[in-house]
């Protein structure tokens, strides 16, 4: 009972997104009165669940890769074996953050063309960055007598990552994830100009064809997604 | 000091450490028997704490050789070896994410004892340390005051049985009585359990009160090792004698004797003083009462009360000096 109360607002927002992203189209009135002069006012070429799911997809591929690359190199780093590289990625991890994403996608066309691989590594390099400083800052914060401690009553150093570092780290690691996943969900509909299908495609085609209705449709379901995924972190977290 | 020390625990031959060019452990050679607690003083940087690591393997030494149970500790894995070594420090380096009882059962843990016998242990330990296993099991080290964070510290090193404990200044950050009391429970402990425990401090009271062996650091040597009376008594130098308390070191000596070893027997005349004391406690303690009371003798009575002696002030002037 407890357990369903503590995920029940994730889950709420869960229901909500999946039902909009069902049943939007059947708004169409609302919609036939925002853009009276259009013929077709709900977004036609995919359906909002097939767009939604591609988008979830792209994300979530995102950030296993960028949660895997970088909490392991922030872990790297901050070993004895890895120490040299600590001020070169803890620099690149702040400076990255001053890049604007948009600028990051289109660094990646060139190297990748057109679909879905670029948006997914543009997200990667994106989305590494909160991920990085922030394992950096809650590994860095660990106690130093904590840690001796641990090395002196013999826990080997895999012991002490996984018992004593990571553990104590995790808020601030899951702090990062879920910037980075957030950002993420939003900076993925830009992905929509480089080919890939998501959820930008109805703001994208609404943008070009001076149609609100199909901006807001993508707008809508882009910010339900956000604030489901923001709410499961604060819970988790 | 104590007659069942035998053979040497821990061996030091000629230790020395150096980082790069600087020396912080010089050539250093050192016994601890088995069962007895050698105290480490000095003041910062004498390189006490170094010579302390250097015995787990927290530090290596670059030269000299250091040997547990006659085997040369270069030869153990240093994992395998710092699990069979108790180990506390200042500030208890408890893990904040983990309840008391699974603090304490770590060693264990890594050990793969089972999990029967590891939370009898813990509860055996707890109640060692006077720690009520119903309401500290389950708290978390952020719950517990200074003193209380610090036994869990020693039950933990003390959680897998090890032969020897090392114990880098563990009262070192608790108010004076606290730390009074948690060195009376260490003694009590000792007294039980006999482990070889190496300690380190700068507080040479503390110093004086634990050990059955001082060992005085300056600038990576040992400049002088003996009993706390030794050390008392003939403070081979100056810097020495100002650890010891320069010329306080009377009342220091004092409370570190019994009053039983200098009490006279009763006079002919049956006539017993006004004010007594306990056999068992401290010179420093008679001189206080005879200060205090305005008197010149003292009784000197057994734990059940029953007078056993005298104690006059004329034998603290004609014997208990120099």
């Amino acid at each position: 009972m407890r357990g369903l109360r503590r995920y029940a607002p994730p889950l709420i927002w869960l229901l909500v997104l999946v039902l909009t992203a069902v049943y939007l189209s059947r708004l169409e009135p609302l919609f036939a009165w925002l853009e009276p002069d259009r013929q077709t006012v709900v977004y036609p070429r995919q359906s909002f669940v097939a767009l939604l799911l591609q988008h979830a997809a792209i994300v979530a591929v995102a950030a296993a890769l960028a949660i895997a690359l970088g909490v392991g190199a922030a872990i790297g780093v901050t070993r004895r074996a890895g120490e040299e590289f600590l001020p070169l990625v803890s620099q690149l991890a702040s400076i990255g953050q001053t890049f604007p994403p948009v600028a990051v996608l289109a660094l990646s066309v060139p190297a990748l063309g057109y679909g879905a691989e670029a948006v997914v590594v543009a997200l990667v390099l994106y989305g590494l960055l909160p991920i990085v400083r922030n394992t950096l800052a809650g590994l860095q914060a660990v106690d130093r007598g904590v840690l001796e401690s641990a090395r002196g009553i013999g826990l080997s150093p895999w012991q002490t990552l996984l018992w004593v570092e990571l553990p104590i780290a995790a808020p601030a690691i899951m702090g990062g994830i879920r910037t980075s996943v957030t950002i993420n969900i939003a900076t993925a509909a830009i992905g929509s100009t480089i080919g890939a299908n998501t959820l930008g495609n109805p703001i994208i085609s609404g943008i070009v064809n001076g149609n609100m209705a199909f901006t807001l449709q993508g707008a809508v379901l882009i910010g339900l997604m956000a604030v489901t995924v923001d709410s499961a972190f604060s819970r988790i977290a | 000091m104590r007659p069942d020390a035998g053979t040497p625990m821990i061996e030091l031959d000629n230790v020395s450490k150096s980082f790069g060019d600087a020396v912080a452990v010089d050539g250093i050679s050192l016994n601890v028997p088995a069962g007895s607690l050698c105290v480490l003083v000095g003041t910062s940087g004498c390189g006490k704490s170094t010579t302390l690591r250097m015995i787990n393997r927290l530090i290596e030494h670059t030269g000299g050789e250091i040997r547990i149970d006659g085997h040369q500790i270069r030869r153990f894995n240093e994992v395998t070896l710092r699990r069979r070594i108790g180990y506390a420090i200042q500030n208890t380096g408890l893990f904040p994410h983990w309840t008391v009882a699974r603090n304490i059962g770590v060693v264990p843990r890594l050990l793969k004892w089972d999990k029967a016998r590891t939370r009898e242990r813990v509860e055996s330990l707890m109640a060692l340390l006077g720690l009520d296993v119903e309401a500290f099991a389950g708290k978390y080290p952020h719950q517990l005051s200074g003193g209380q964070a610090q036994r869990v510290g020693v039950a933990r090193a003390l959680a897998a049985d090890p032969d020897i404990l090392l114990m880098d200044e563990p009262f070192g950050a608790l108010d004076p009585i606290t730390r009074s009391s948690l060195q009376a429970e260490l003694l009590r402990i000792q007294s039980r359990i006999r482990k070889t425990i190496v300690f380190v401090t700068h507080d040479m009271d503390e110093a004086l009160r634990l050990a059955d062996q001082i060992v005085v650091m300056q600038a990576g040597r040992i400049i002088q090792q003996g009993t706390p009376s030794e050390i008392l008594a003939h403070p081979s130098d100056d810097f020495v004698e100002t650890l010891v308390g320069g010329r306080d070191r009377g009342l220091k000596r004092a409370s570190l004797t019994p009053v039983g070893e200098m009490m006279e027997s009763l006079p002919d005349d049956g006539r017993v003083p006004a004010v007594h004391v306990l056999q068992t406690d401290s010179m420093r303690l008679a001189v206080s009462l005879m200060l205090w009371h305005g008197v010149s003798q003292l009784a000197v009575v057994d734990d059940t009360g029953e007078t056993v002696g005298m104690l006059p002030l004329r034998r603290l002037v004609d014997d208990f000096g120099e």
